[in-house]
């Protein structure tokens, strides 16, 4: 089939059917039959056997295509599809197992350890021999242009969009210095034994494309160059990207075993199910629990695996009745988590605690299974009947799961309990920035239902409770604030002994549960489905996934 | 034709004291008939006017009193027209029915519209005691259709109802005032003109949040441009027309003019026009609640059951057509009928 192939493409009929339909020269017969050729000559080809890595077309629910100047927008999603495709950070993300916690692993740094001398100054040596795509080395240089280029605004190379997706992840940021061409020391603006995570969110771009597009992002954007297992090769604005496997990626293991992978955005569930049941697509992100069961009666696979999110509710501490900790005890007594698994078709974990149970500091938290009557005695007891509360939700939105039903189902049960709930259902951008200015902005909300990734120590756990992450400045929406919390979290962050620090994170989440910080609903398992022509994934227990094991073929 | 006033040839009656279409002609057809031309004769018999021999290009018209006996009132007219007026008379019987349904929904509504039941959710037609099957949280169709009834034909409603007095008011007001409360009012209408409805709907109830206060405030916004255009023509033509000036003479104060002679042409136009609008603002309240911009949930509203049961499409995709079914026959339902009432009130836009 293939030497059929080769001889059809060696010759020229597709080149002189063209010109025969273009300029009408030749006789209309010799016009008619090349043509005919060229059909036939394009209908084999598309009726070819997939090359063998094939390509992989995957339908995201992001409503756009990610940036591709480095830190990507479009939440986790951007990340995982355009952000660790195209680039590299100096930790990466082990993502190779699906039957632990991910935890982060070298990436374009080999190892990194704390400055004995100096509690805030990490020491990180860089792997050698990468080139970036455009063919460039990596050094030290590149790093310390990079933190320029998202964090030092009076850098030529400063890039204000950057600025605002690397800042969450850099707060305990102070500067970056080269020791030698292969090693940077970091410093910190007070001891913080979490940094490599927070610099695993921080992708390196090139400053060899950078200088080539005189620092044009959008210039930069249409020929992005990384040192990832991807390379870019052609993009469709707010339609499709297209990445090529980068056969020079510097660990061998992951270069990418399709050949090609094609990126679509696909906001809605629906859509994305008919594009995966047409034909359109082979791989679709989040299809809807309902559509389930149709999706495996056509064949498809469905994957699935607990990891770092949590479906729960942020409160507010400083004004109504979850500032008593009884009436916050007694909505999560209230909730029938089981009733919520039958609403999403199986495809949740019920959620007892901030993060899943196979986390390494998940501990023995107190559980609030289902009990209604202790939830109405406790309501009777802090003097809340009928307990007025109004929760801020979405309608949709990255990780919100079926934000109406389940809220919908959220408030029957609280009702049911003695509450009286209002849903203020808005705009996912609107919820966003509600969430965003805090709760001094909007007392009269007495929760918000956003959803969280719990994928490292300090967002799973510390931002929920740490009077340092007050909103608008953290992600403390509610502001919650207790001395013995903040004390144990300054000693996690000083705690630079993974093991003595895993001890105290276990204890910070213990501590959570007992003061119930958030109502607990539910953990995403984030489904996926494909059709039986991928082969080779692994679902990581994470939000990032590696797509470089994976080939479509028969 | 049975109407007896249509007949007249307009362009030979120039201020002819009949209901004619004297003054749809005079403003280049795009305005109602002028209700100064219906009223009574000074002497007390109304005048008719009736085709004169042709001579040429004029038509010569005499007039002759008759008893006023024969002559039907306008609103009368209109009665007699829509009676053989099968196909409106039909949508408006439906119109009234889903009317009905919705103010009797708690005495029709077979269940609690907001009862859950995990176990019987997404159950198909007559599951049970559940003629139109339930939705996802097993909550009964039939009678969230019925209570959704409620909301989207008071999100159809009340908008159009505010909107008709304020861009109404304003537009006879701009008309004929004139000049430059004229060109203050109109070109500030036009502003708004310049984004398409759904998007300025979208985007005032985007930045008032929800709610479904918030959303007939917006579509009410949306709505008082075209109104205030509609109701401004009508009035800056008739305000040129003699009988207004013969009131003046007569030494009719302003306000009088407006009530008696400028408003009753103009009310027409604007009804015509607003009904027409019922549809649409139903659809949008519809748009709004499919994307969370309307009502707030659990409240049954059939935008946003169509927006979330289209995640269960493939399970049960009739009972997920449901609220769009609804949303269609009501709103194709109030425009026929809005039809018919132009037709029937002889009003051209």
């Amino acid at each position: 089939m293939a030497s059929r192939i080769d001889l059809i493409m060696r010759r020229p009929p597709i080149r002189d059917a063209a010109r025969g339909c273009v300029s009408g020269q030749g006789g209309r017969l010799e016009g008619r039959t090349v043509l005919a050729g060229g059909l036939v000559a394009v209908l084999l080809l598309a009726s070819a056997p997939a090359q063998a890595g094939g390509t992989l077309t995957v339908g995201m629910t992001a409503g756009d295509l990610p940036v591709t100047t480095g830190n990507p927008d479009q939440g986790f999603e951007g990340y995982r599809f355009v952000g660790y495709n195209l680039y590299d950070s100096l930790a990466l993300w082990d993502l190779s197992k699906s039957d632990k916690a991910t935890d982060i692993k070298p990436g374009l740094a080999t190892e990194w350890q704390i400055d004995e001398a100096n509690p805030k100054r990490w020491i990180f040596k860089l792997r050698h021999g990468v080139k970036w795509h455009d063919g460039c080395d990596f050094t030290a240089d590149d790093v310390v242009w990079n933190l320029g280029y998202s964090m030092n605004e009076k850098a030529p190379q400063f890039n204000p969009a950057q600025f605002a997706q690397a800042r969450p992840y850099l707060g305990t940021y102070a500067g970056v210095e080269k020791l030698d061409d292969h090693t940077v020391a970091f410093t910190t603006k007070a001891p913080d034994s979490l940094f490599p995570y927070e610099i695993s969110y921080v992708l390196m771009v090139s400053p060899c494309r950078a200088k080539e597009v005189n620092n044009n992002w959008t210039e930069y954007a249409l020929h992005p160059s990384g040192t990832g297992p991807y390379r870019f090769d052609k993009m469709v604005p707010h339609q499709r990207l297209e990445l090529i496997p980068n056969t020079e990626y510097w660990d061998k293991a992951r270069v990418p075993k399709q050949d090609r992978l094609v990126l679509i955005p696909m906001p809605e569930a629906s859509t994305r199910t008919a594009a995966l049941l047409s034909g359109q697509v082979n791989w679709i992100e989040a299809p809807s629990p309902d559509a389930i069961d149709r999706l495996k009666a056509a064949g498809m696979k469905i994957v699935t695996n607990v990891y770092p999110h949590n479906w729960s509710y942020q409160l507010n501490f400083v004004k109504g009745p979850f500032a008593d900790k009884r009436v916050r005890q007694a909505a999560n007594y209230a909730l029938n988590r089981e009733d919520m698994k039958d609403l999403l078709n199986g495809l949740m974990l019920e959620e007892y605690a901030t993060v899943p149970p196979s986390t390494p500091y998940y501990g023995h938290p107190m559980l609030y299974k289902y009990d209604p009557a202790k939830a109405k005695a406790l309501l009777k007891e802090a003097g809340c009947t009928p307990c007025k509360v109004t929760f801020a939700i979405s309608t949709s939105g990255s990780g919100q799961m079926q934000p109406l039903p389940m809220n919908e189902l959220v408030k029957s049960q609280l009702d049911a309990a003695g509450f009286e709930v209002t849903l203020d259902a808005m705009d996912w951008n609107a919820l966003l920035k509600l969430t965003r200015e805090g709760v001094d902005e909007h007392p009269t909300t007495n929760a918000i239902n956003v959803s969280r990734q719990t994928q490292d120590p300090f967002n799973a756990l510390i931002r929920h409770v740490w009077t340092g992450a007050w909103a608008p400045k953290g992600s403390n929406w509610g502001h919650f604030s207790n001395p013995d919390f903040d004390k144990l979290i300054d000693g996690i962050l000083s705690e630079f002994d993974a093991e003595k620090r895993l001890g105290l994170l276990t204890k910070l989440h213990e501590m959570m549960n007992e003061e119930a910080v958030l109502i607990f609903v539910a953990h995403d398992v984030n489904p996926r489905a494909m059709t039986p022509e991928v082969h080779g994934f692994v679902q990581a227990q994470s939000w990032f996934q590696d797509l470089t094991p994976v080939s479509v073929g028969p | 034709m049975t109407d007896y006033f249509s007949v007249i040839p307009a362009k030979a009656a120039p201020g002819l004291p009949g209901r004619g279409t004297v003054a749809s002609e005079a403003r280049g057809q795009s305005g109602g008939a002028p209700r100064a031309a219906l009223d009574p004769s000074p002497g007390g018999q109304p005048l008719r006017a009736v085709p004169g021999i042709r001579g040429g290009d004029e038509v010569i018209y005499e007039e002759q009193a008759l008893p006023a006996t024969r002559v039907r009132g306008y609103w009368q007219s209109v009665f007699y027209r829509l009676r053989y007026d099968p196909v409106t008379l039909v949508f408006a019987a439906i119109v009234l029915l889903i009317v009905l349904a919705a103010v009797f929904a708690p005495l029709l509504a077979p269940f609690d519209p907001y009862k859950e039941s995990i176990a019987g959710r997404l159950k198909p037609f007559g599951w049970r005691d559940h003629p139109l099957g339930t939705d996802e949280l097993g909550r009964d169709m039939l009678s969230r259709l019925l209570f959704g009834g409620r909301v989207s034909l008071l999100m159809g409603i009340v908008p159009v109802l505010i909107a008709s007095l304020v861009g109404g008011m304003l537009g006879v007001v701009g008309g004929f005032v004139g000049g430059r409360t004229n060109t203050a009012i109109m070109r500030t209408m036009d502003v708004f003109y310049a984004f398409p409805s759904v998007l300025l709907a979208v985007a005032i109830a985007g930045a008032m949040g929800g709610g479904m206060a918030n959303g007939m405030l917006a579509l009410t916004l949306v709505f008082i441009p075209p109104i205030c255009r509609v109701a401004e023509t009508a009035t800056t033509q008739v305000r040129a027309l003699d009988f207004i000036e013969a009131a003046r003479a007569s030494g009719a104060r302003t306000m009088t003019i407006i009530r008696y002679h400028v408003l009753g042409n103009v009310l027409g136009p604007v009804f015509i026009y607003a009904s027409s609008l019922v549809s649409v603002s139903i659809l949008l309240a519809a748009g709004l609640s499919f994307l969370g911009l309307g009502v707030r949930p659990p409240v049954p509203d059939w935008g946003l059951m169509l927006s979330t049961l289209r995640q269960s499409i493939y399970v049960v995709p009739f009972v997920c057509a449901l609220p769009g079914l609804a949303i269609f026959i009501t709103s194709i339902c109030c425009n026929l009928v809005s039809d018919g009432m132009r037709a029937a009130m002889d009003v051209r836009m």
